[in-house]
């Protein structure tokens, strides 16, 4: 039971970092974006090859690992130069496709656009690194027992993945002081909600715009990183999870930053939950269970103001 | 002199082919109060709007201060000095009303930069309601927040389309005395108008605009005693 | 190559286009008629596919079914079990936001491929289905002959389709889709029963995808859930947009002009790579026709042949912000 939370939590945790940058982009580009999960993918994989080339350059050949953690230093630095990474792909693609399709296409477009675009990603990274698993490292984590196992069935979590916790916490929390202390999240809020005034009151759009896919991309290389750190970094990572994202999404209501993170926990703990119900074949059919259910019983979502 | 707003023959519209503005001219003279009216569907809103850079201008030009503003994007028009009040959803209602001051202002560089306080002096209810969603506000109060967070930038000319729209008559009554009151304060305005009366009550002058282009201009006081006017609003009926 | 392999060659070529075309059918009276964004095509036409095969397979001890029923039984099958989909996800989600029937359509296709994937005593697992019936092979044999007689059976069902859809389109109904796409007002005018007709037009296009599965499990003979990924959904949006949303002959046009494309594109990155290389020139081909594809949809929105006699594309350029 305890055990089951646990788990639910962990990847509750990638899946409300992959939707927190899924919400953002939605309520403020105006389209559901199914490339978002080839970003958690490409995050995964550039931060392979910036780990490779870290170690070559550092001449250090294998990491040494931080304890009590499974990696050394060069992982965070190599997670950074994938979030950037990342973001730039983002803006690439917006500039070559998306920003196109806004001036002459209808919202419905770039949902087409951006499917065919996810496809394209998620075979070009096939194309380039091949379809084997990859890892961060190859280090074996002990799972630190919290509690016994008489009490509730006991818990047991590795270090790695309680810092999927934390970083999933200081992101989310980091996100929401942006967008509530400075004036680059208050015009994104602005712009989210009317970005035909925000331009009248001295919003530069385009700019917004370009910001906010770098926060996406961002947040995604970084959930596709913690996935990678505690399961396999594989071509289909980013693709499985986009289900989930779009059913957090939906279930914190579009737009909501913080109804994000609770969607993809719930969305987490209810795939972790499904697994001794259904069996873990059908783990991914839970993200579609759920977003019919709210679809059907609430669908502005758990915080959204209106659908 | 040079006018604070001029409009110079100009032509525009949301399509290529279906045409709004055939031609309009208009100068708005440093701190005058000028009302624009005219029937529905005479392109007073799209005037303003593509003075806002919201609408395409195909020919002719829009000139602030003397300076040609015709091609300026829309979100460097504050920069500019050119503020406007959209009609509707002129609020950003999920940001409080303090957000939305901060955010106007934080937009402009210092030297426009206005003092939040000062605008709570001179709508003192907001100050009161800071840090409610604007959303949540009533439509006067809305009116207040949408007018406090385009003087904020400190603009040399305010545009306003239809501030009275949805308000009560007394309300309207306290917005205009508010737009008098900020028109003491230096600031040039320009007013899109369905109330007749209460805007050139308020107006210096006045402009009628029939089919896109301005038809008669005068004082507002002699406008209002004009049988003309009635005959252009009546008109316009026939098209 | 002699004339008769080539024959062969063009006979399998265009019962493939053939079924292409049927299905792009299915997804313009959606998409170009009535703007309903559907990404779950490949889970549709496995619901067809699947559903005739275990109607009409042989008995296998091995998993449900099949039950031997005649093939056309299979068919009706097909159609009304794919329908039967796309009424529950399109009551979810159509009286929504129209990206949301996007998500969830996306959904459908996912749970149905895992479904297909793990459920192994209805649908084989990830061997899938084996020995499906071909029609008409106690006459024909299973050669050239028969390869020529299933064409003309996709031929006669492709006109069969074309022509109940361009009925229906010219029909009060198809004018009032027409409307509801085209005019904001006229969509609310008609309040609830607006998504009445998107419905229909939504389950109507799932039907003709499901008899699409249908004929392709009948001419390849077995099917495996790899046969309807994700891919599949792309390659018919592929065929709509470069023909030309809005306009059957368009639909069609694509699905030949996209898998001709597809086919020798395929072809040539097999005979220029290596053997080991093959996985990778697949993933290539993938990713130069998402290519091609936000090219037409940047430079050429309409596609080759454009919608015929419209009043305007759609009037909304975004969506009008939420308030």
């Amino acid at each position: 039971m305890l055990q089951l939370i646990a788990d639910g939590l962990v990847v509750g945790s990638v899946i409300s970092l992959g939707a927190v940058g899924l919400t953002l982009t939605y309520s403020i580009l105006r389209f559901a974006n199914f490339g978002q999960g080839e970003f958690l993918t490409w995050g995964a994989y550039l931060a392979v090859s910036a780990l490779s080339l870290t170690l070559a350059v550092t001449g250090a050949g294998v990491m040494a690992p931080i304890e009590p953690f499974s990696f050394g230093w060069q992982l965070p630095v190599a997670m950074v130069a994938s979030a950037a990474l990342t973001a730039a792909l983002a803006l690439a693609l917006d500039w070559a496709l998306f920003a196109r399709l806004r001036r002459t296409g209808s919202a419905i477009t770039l949902v087409i656009a951006s499917f065919g675009a996810a496809l394209a990603l998620r075979n070009l990274l096939q194309f380039l690194y091949g379809t084997l698993p990859e890892y961060y490292t190859r280090e074996i984590q002990i799972a630190i027992r919290l509690v016994p196992r008489d009490t509730l069935g006991g818990l047991r979590v590795t270090p790695d993945q309680m810092l999927v916790l934390g970083v999933t916490a200081a992101a989310v929390i980091g996100l929401h002081l942006l967008l509530t202390r400075t004036t680059l999240g208050r015009a994104m809020r602005a712009t989210a909600q009317n970005p035909a005034l925000a331009r009248v009151a001295g919003v530069d759009v385009e700019g917004v715009v370009r910001a906010t896919w770098v926060i996406g991309a961002g947040l995604a290389a970084v959930a596709g990183v913690m996935a990678g750190l505690v399961g396999q970094i594989r071509p289909g990572l980013g693709f499985e999870l986009l289900l989930p994202l779009f059913a957090a999404a939906i279930l914190g209501g579009i737009g909501s930053v913080w109804g994000a993170v609770a969607g993809g926990l719930i969305v987490g703990l209810a795939e972790s939950f499904s697994v001794p119900l259904f069996g873990a074949e059908y783990r991914l059919a839970t993200a579609f269970l759920v977003l019919i259910a709210i679809l059907l019983l609430r669908p502005r979502g758990l915080f959204g103001e209106k659908a | 002199m040079t006018a604070a707003l001029e409009f110079c023959a100009v032509e525009g519209g949301y399509e290529p082919g279906l045409p709004i503005l055939r031609g309009a001219s208009l100068a708005v003279q440093q701190g005058e109060i000028v009302a624009l009216l005219g029937p529905n569907g005479a392109g007073k809103s799209t005037l303003v709007k593509a003075a806002a850079g919201l609408v395409p201008i195909w020919s002719g030009s829009v000139m602030l201060g003397g300076r040609d503003i015709t091609r300026v994007p829309a979100h460097r028009m504050v920069r500019e000095g050119l503020g406007f009040v959209p009609q509707t959803e002129n609020v950003f209602a999920n940001l409080s009303v303090l957000e939305n001051l901060q955010l106007a202002a934080a937009l402009v560089p210092k030297e426009r930069r206005g003092s939040i306080d000062a605008m709570f002096h001179l709508f003192p209810d907001l100050a009161r309601q800071r840090s409610l969603p604007a959303g949540r506000l009533s439509g006067g109060q809305r009116q207040m927040v949408a007018v406090a967070r385009a003087l904020v930038a400190s603009p040399s000319v305010l545009m306003l389309d239809e501030p009275s729209a949805g308000l009560s008559p007394l309300l309207v009554g306290v917005v205009f005395e508010r737009l008098k009151a900020v028109r003491e304060t230096g600031v040039t305005i320009l007013l899109v108008e369905q109330n007749v009366k209460a805007a050139l009550a308020i107006a210096d002058r006045a402009a009628v605009l029939v089919e896109g282009r301005e038809r008669l201009v005068g004082a507002a006081s002699d406008l209002a005693d004009d049988g003309r006017l009635a005959g252009l609003y009546l008109g316009a009926g026939v098209h | 190559m002699d004339a008769l392999s080539l024959l062969s060659y063009l006979a399998f070529f265009s019962v493939f286009a053939g079924i292409f075309a049927i299905m792009a059918l299915g997804l313009n009276l959606q998409w170009g008629f009535t703007g309903l964004f559907n990404v779950g095509v490949a889970g549709f036409v496995a619901i067809g596919a699947y559903t005739s095969a275990l109607l009409t397979g042989p008995e296998d001890a091995a998993r449900f079914g099949g039950f031997g029923l005649p093939i056309l039984v299979g068919w009706l099958g097909a159609m009304v079990l794919a329908g039967i989909a796309a009424f529950i996800v399109g009551v979810a989600a159509l009286r929504l936001r129209e990206d949301y029937l996007a998500i969830t359509t996306f959904g459908i296709a996912v749970t149905i491929q895992l479904v297909a994937l793990n459920a192994t005593a209805v649908t084989g697992g990830p061997f899938g289905i084996q020995s499906i019936p071909k029609p008409l092979a106690g006459w024909l044999g299973t050669g050239l002959a028969w390869n020529l007689g299933y064409l003309a059976l996709v031929l006669a069902m492709l006109g069969a389709v074309w022509w109940g859809l361009e009925r229906l389109v010219a029909s009060p109904w198809g004018r009032v889709l027409r409307a509801i796409r085209e005019d904001e007002a006229a969509a609310a005018s008609l309040g609830k029963r607006a998504s009445a007709f998107r419905l229909q037009s939504f389950v109507m296009g799932c039907m003709v995808m499901g008899l699409g599965g249908a004929l392709y499990a009948h001419f390849v003979g077995y099917i495996a859930p790899e046969d309807f990924l994700p891919i599949l959904t792309f390659q018919i949006w592929a065929m709509l947009i470069v023909g030309g949303s809005g306009n059957n002959a368009g639909a069609v046009l694509g699905a030949v002009l996209v898998w001709a494309i597809w086919t020798v594109s395929g072809g040539a990155l097999r005979e220029m790579l290596p053997v080991a290389e093959q996985a990778r020139g697949a993933a290539l081909q993938v990713v130069l026709i998402g290519a091609l594809i936000a090219v037409i949809l940047v430079v050429r929105p309409r596609g080759l042949l454009g919608e015929r006699a419209t009043v305007s594309r759609h009037a909304a350029k975004v969506s009008p912000p939420p308030s």
